[in-house]
């Protein structure tokens, strides 16, 4: 199962960021998607990476706090509704979404999904039903 | 089972004899001294024990004001060491030491050592500083006469330390608690399982006040015994009172100096099983010998009878200096109460700083915890979770509302010495 890596963001301020982008620089890490949400004075910086162990071991070198989270990849067509309809799909099945992103592939002919999902492994299995396409590790991380 | 039978399990009516006779003897030799011999002028021989209640205190403001023979009680040509505690403001206190005071230091050192479980066969790593701070040197000749192998290492330089103690199999070390806790973590990161990798066995842990909950920590991630060690160097150094097997107070060894607990407030000397500043007064000295010296330190006197059949006295951990405590809004509060509540909580990291500023002429109480990969699961929710518990347990404990941050790991000052752990910030200038 794929996975990206939450850094966790110390006060937010000025700098703070750069020192994850030089970390993935430094280890010539290609970033594929992020996100950052904060809660005040401290944050969470997700990263979607081409080479997560790589990173990791990177980022943990210059002291920030890295954990490795699971998550599902879906593709789908870059349409108005195509998200809709899996979100519909897993609130469906009372399913939490932890965190959601996406970025487009193929020249924006479709758009990855990426859901961190915690302790529904049934997720997969769920989509499937839809018909779509869930993306390996190979395919998340480098086409 | 003791390093010193006869001393050690003395019944108390001829311990009190002891100490009465060297007391009369320690006076006599202070008053060669510049500051006794005035401080002590009407002073004569000590009748009884209960006498000494009547003496004068030295304080620490004493010794820098006496700065830098005053206090010396022989010809300098027989002091052999001088030792100096870090004087941040004003001059430094120093401490003198002749040949025969080093012996007897060295001595209590390894009783002390000796109580706490470790025998000549043990390999002994001293990750204390070396030099002016009593810490590294006191306990490196208490080693050596004890007669483990010493590795005089000194501190810091993680990666070395655990080097030597993977390829000298060392089974006894003597830490900062705070390092010990830092220590940790860079073994994780290089893969070391202490438990597993290691031979580490005794942790002889102090220079710093501590909480219980700290010490179990510490031997909860090494798989060690942890004893808690007490000392300061005006009366020489570490070794001045230690833990038994027991684990429980340190035999504050009676033949070396005379523990009085006082109010600090009204200066009456307080019953055993009280709270109150700890005063001491040694009774083995040449070089320097001090009378009633407020150690500042806040602990009690345990009744009863300890099992492993020492009769010196036990002193409770030290709760906290009575010049360390936080005035914040009004409310009092020790650095201790603050640790306490961090290690009961076990997803919060071990390594903190307290910071006190002032907002809006309000006294603020920021604690800053660094933040571990064993903590962090990799969400908000849970850091915002964890927030508000280490803050309402801190509201509970000392009744004061903090502001609770996190930092990431390594990015709190690293302690080369004692750790420092509260800063007021109140009257510095942003």
């Amino acid at each position: 199962m794929p996975y990206h890596l939450s850094v966790f963001l110390v006060d937010n301020k000025p700098g703070k960021l750069e020192k994850i982008t030089k970390a993935l620089d430094e280890n010539k890490i290609n970033l594929r998607a992020m996100s950052l949400a904060s809660a005040g004075d401290f944050g969470v910086v997700k990263l979607l990476v081409d080479n997560p162990e790589k990173a990791y071991e990177g980022l943990k070198k210059q002291n920030l706090t890295v954990t490795k989270r699971k998550v599902t990849a879906v593709e789908i067509d870059n349409v108005p509704g195509a998200l809709h309809k899996i979100i519909c799909k897993v609130s469906q099945n009372g399913i939490n979404i932890e965190d959601c992103y996406g970025f487009l592939l193929n020249d924006g002919k479709t758009a990855a999904i990426v859901l961190e999902i915690e302790n529904s492994p049934e997720v997969e299995g769920i989509i499937k039903t839809l018909g779509l396409n869930i993306l390996d590790e190979n395919k998340l991380y480098n086409c | 089972m003791f390093w010193q039978e006869d001393v050690e399990t003395l019944a108390q009516d001829k311990l009190q004899e002891l100490q009465l006779k060297n007391l009369n003897e320690t006076l006599q030799t202070a008053k060669k001294s510049q500051f006794y011999s005035k401080k002590l002028a009407n002073i004569g021989f000590l009748k009884n024990l209960s006498d000494l209640k009547n003496l004068p205190f030295t304080e620490k403001q004493d010794l820098r004001d006496a700065f830098p023979y005053g206090l010396l009680s022989v010809d300098l040509s027989d002091v052999v060491r001088v030792h100096s505690s870090s004087g941040t403001t004003g001059n430094p206190t120093v401490v003198f030491h002749t040949e025969k005071d080093l012996r007897e230091w060295a001595n209590i050192s390894a009783r002390c050592m000796y109580t706490a479980g470790a025998r000549k066969t043990d390999i002994f790593q001293n990750t204390m500083g070396y030099g002016l701070f009593t810490g590294g040197l006191g306990f490196h000749y208490g080693a050596e006469k004890l007669g483990m192998m010493v590795i005089p290492i000194g501190p810091g330089n993680s990666q070395r330390q655990i080097w030597f103690m993977k390829n000298f199999k060392v089974s006894a070390a003597h830490i900062l608690p705070s390092y010990a806790v830092r220590l940790y973590h860079a073994m994780r990161d290089s893969g070391v399982n202490p438990k597993t990798d290691l031979n580490l066995k005794i942790f002889f842990i102090g220079a710093e006040p501590h909480t219980e909950e700290l010490r179990r920590e510490i031997q909860d991630l090494y798989g060690v015994k942890a004893f808690n060690s007490y000392g300061l160097s005006e009366i020489s150094g570490p070794g001045v009172a230690f833990e038994c097997l027991q684990q429980n107070g340190m035999h504050i060894w009676e033949d070396y100096v005379i523990p009085e607990i006082i109010d600090p407030d009204t200066l009456e000397v307080l019953p055993d099983g009280q709270d109150g500043e700890l005063v001491l007064t040694t009774i083995n000295r040449q070089a320097m010998p001090v009378i009633r010296y407020r150690t500042r330190d806040l602990t009690k006197i345990i009744t009863g009878v300890c099992p492993c059949g020492r009769t010196h006295r036990r002193i409770e951990r030290i709760k906290g200096r009575t010049d360390d405590m936080m005035i914040i809004n009004g409310v009092n509060i020790f650095p201790v109460q603050i640790e306490k509540t961090i290690m009961n909580i076990p997803e919060a990291g071990k390594n903190y700083i307290i910071e006190i500023t002032k907002q809006n002429f309000m006294d603020k109480l920021n604690v800053k915890i660094e933040i571990n990969d064993e903590t962090f699961g990799g969400t908000l929710e849970e850091l915002e979770r964890l927030k508000a518990k280490i803050q309402a347990k801190l509201k509970e404990e000392t009744g004061v509302s903090p502001n609770v941050s996190f930092v990431d790991r390594g990015s709190l000052p690293a302690a080369e010495g004692k750790a420092k752990r509260v800063y007021d910030l109140r009257n510095e200038k942003k």
